[in-house]
């Protein structure tokens, strides 16, 4: 039985504690937050840990940033490293496993004109083994994980499939950086979800579940009867987050969802 | 130890899944089986209920326009990964053959409906979204229109197969004596890609090959027409007819759900059901194979004898009763039971079909015993197949006494029948 989270903007509620209730009555065992950048998820500590103390289970979170570890631009890369080390940081004083990221995100797309990168595949892999050699590095020493994210081809250009996030982790070499399988992103990149998370099992730190067209589980036509059944099989037994638009109100679709998805886990 | 092994079977179809159906296994068996897809379905429909619903689709796509679902649906890209493959067969230059696949010429046992029902009722929801009952029903009126039009070659009621590889028991002695009139000096000079994968003393020998492609050139040469008057290899086995009986009375319950009339198939089912009887041995107390070609009795105890008891109504059931649980299959000290009598002299424990226990027909023994109240013995068996696939990484046979596997591992109905065995426990026929 995994435990199956809500990202917090879903949920209706001044407090977290208001949101986690929320959260519990439409059939949920717990948040995924979402981490800003620019320091503002440090700086919601104290909140956090007060949620905390009375017991809101939030077992990741999940980056809310403009830039990432494999931005052009070598300050933002800076950046994204030192806010994602601060990130881990706060997860780990509140008991959680780990803060996801994607390389980048909107910054470029083979698929899309000009079509050729302004970097050689060579730099961008180099920066990204830079990057999560230091995040792994930072990861381990606070007991947490980096959870890196393969998105689609038109959102990342970097990584897009599960085993080019596991040929990365490896050649990095760190336990402290594993992988989010984002059900979405795999229906458009994976030729068969069950095979690709099999094949990438003991790499995958964190599932995500949202729908062929990015709404809740159910609202699409991925297969989450094989999808429950292979996360079983692989012995996954840690949260899946819903990370989605909605195909409605939350209070109306969400509970179905939620529903659903735990016939198969 | 039950969440472990379902976990493995899982990683097993899943590692055999290829796009649209399961392969039996990646290296021997690189194709799409008829019967095994409806076997792998069993199992699949508790992973996901659509991926087994695709699966039987990928299957009755390959139908022929005769109605026939053929024995194998050949992926081009491993053409001389099997033998006879695409090549050999050259179906498209058959008239009536799909257009789209290869296939062979031949066909396998009829569960094909069984398993559709199976998969339907596993998730009714999933199904009606999918159309699946409407979309296979009609297919699967022509594929038992064939059998009871073109294959009932003596007018008995029964289907007849005309090669050993379509009773899917290939070497089983049933067929020794029919296949002994046999050339075995075939025109095409045959590979054994097979010998690649396993131990030549598991598997038919060479001659037996011979044996086994000159027939399949005839009937491929006749354009698999079955109308070849001096053909001579035509029998009615047992378990190939059982299958149909059962697979009519799954039918029914399609037609039912679809809002048709179901009793045209209950009574083809009676129908099946009462020819069984012909072919009973009161000697060996199970059911022989008929030679339509000597008009004779094949006398011989095998698994495919005694799983005529899966009909409720089947005629003897006490007499098979009695020998399912005595010494021939379950009663001398065997784990599971063997595809042929214990007790017989040429019993080969490690040979193919010529004695090794088999995990399908072990999965059919258990809905047997348990169809006629055999519930002790059901529970001793289906123990015995979960912990053998468990031990073995899902071996394709085994041993009956010792239970060491032999043939390929990872075999795609073993993981689907352990996993099918263990969800499904409460069992009885058509669920």
């Amino acid at each position: 039985m995994n435990l199956v989270t809500v990202q917090e903007q879903h949920l209706p509620g001044a407090r977290l504690e208001d949101k986690f209730d929320v959260a519990l009555s439409w059939g949920f065992d717990g948040i995924e937050l979402r981490s800003a950048g620019e320091y503002q998820f440090a700086a919601r500590l104290p909140e956090l840990k007060l949620a905390r103390s009375r017991g809101v289970v939030m077992p990741t979170a999940c980056v809310e940033m403009s830039h990432f570890i494999g931005a052009f631009d070598a300050e933002l890369r800076r950046d994204a490293v030192a806010q994602l080390q601060s990130q881990l940081s706060v997860m780990a004083e509140i008991g959680g496993f780990g803060v996801m990221t994607p390389a980048s995100y909107g910054m470029f797309s083979r698929r899309l004109p000009p079509f050729v990168p302004p970097r050689s595949d060579q730099e961008s892999h180099q920066v990204l083994v830079d990057a999560l050699g230091t995040l792994g590095e930072h990861a381990v020493r606070e007991g947490v994980e980096l959870y890196l994210e393969p998105l689609n081809r038109y959102e990342d250009y970097l990584v897009n499939r599960l085993d080019e996030a596991a040929d990365l982790i490896r050649e990095v070499g760190s336990d402290g950086v594993r992988i989010v399988a984002d059900t979405y992103h795999m229906n458009i990149e994976e030729a068969d979800l069950a095979a690709a998370l099999q094949h990438a099992a003991p790499y995958i730190g964190h599932v995500q579940a949202s729908d062929s067209n990015r709404l809740e589980p159910g609202a699409g036509h991925i297969d989450w009867a094989l999808f429950g059944a292979t996360l079983q099989s692989i012995g996954y037994t840690r949260s899946v987050a819903f990370e989605s638009r909605l195909s409605g109100l939350a209070e109306a679709v969400l509970p179905v969802s939620v529903a659903l998805l735990r016939r198969y886990l | 130890m039950s969440a472990s092994i379902i976990a493995r079977a899982v990683a097993v179809l899943e590692g055999n899944w290829n796009r649209t159906h399961t392969l039996p296994a990646t290296g021997l068996y690189p194709h799409q089986w008829s019967w095994d897809s409806a076997f792998i379905a069993m199992g699949l429909r508790h992973i996901s209920a659509r991926r087994a619903g695709q699966e039987l689709d990928a299957l009755l796509a390959g139908q022929w326009d005769d109605g026939r679902i053929p024995q194998i649906i050949f992926d081009p890209h491993r053409d001389a990964d099997y033998s006879p493959g695409a090549t050999f067969w050259r179906s498209s230059t058959i008239p009536g053959s799909p257009g789209e696949v290869e296939t062979a010429g031949l066909i396998q046992p009829p569960n094909q409906a069984w398993a559709v029902w199976a998969v339907h009722a596993s998730d009714p929801e999933e199904s009606v979204r999918r159309n699946f009952l409407a979309r296979a029903y009609p297919r699967l009126l022509a594929w038992h229109e064939y059998l009871r039009t073109r294959r009932d070659r003596r007018g008995s009621g029964l289907a007849c197969i005309v090669h050993p590889w379509e009773s899917g028991t290939d070497n089983s002695p049933l067929w020794d004596e029919a296949l002994s009139r046999v050339s075995d000096q075939p025109k095409h000079r045959f590979e054994r890609p097979d010998l690649l994968h396993t131990n030549s003393s598991e598997r038919p020998s060479d001659r037996e090959y011979g044996r086994y492609f000159w027939l399949a050139e005839r009937y491929r040469d006749h354009d698999c027409d079955d109308v070849d008057s001096g053909y001579p290899f035509l029998i009615e086995d047992p378990l190939f007819n059982t299958l149909y009986a059962v697979s009519e009375l799954a039918l029914a319950r399609i037609a039912q759900a679809l809002g048709k009339d179901p009793q045209p198939h209950e009574r083809r089912s009676r129908e099946i059901t009462d020819a069984l009887g012909q072919l009973f041995s009161s000697r060996l107390g199970c059911l022989g194979a008929w030679d339509v070609v000597q008009d004779t009795l094949v006398d011989k105890a095998t698994i495919n004898g005694v799983l005529p008891l899966l009909l409720p109504t089947i005629s003897h059931a006490s007499e098979l009763v009695a020998t399912l649980e005595g010494p021939r299959f379950l009663g001398g000290g065997t784990l599971l039971p063997p595809s042929y009598d214990a007790t017989a002299a040429d019993l080969e424990p490690e040979l193919y079909w010529r004695g090794p226990a088999w995990f399908n027909m072990a999965w059919l023994s258990i809905i047997a015993l348990d169809t006629h109240g055999r519930a002790a013995e059901a529970a001793r068996v289906s123990a015995n197949l979960v912990r053998l696939a468990e031990e073995n990484d899902f071996p394709e046979y085994v041993n009956p006494w010792t239970g060491s596997p032999h043939g390929t591992r990872r075999f795609s109905w073993t993981a689907a029948l352990t996993l099918d065995t263990l969800k499904h426990k409460d069992r009885k026929l058509l669920g």
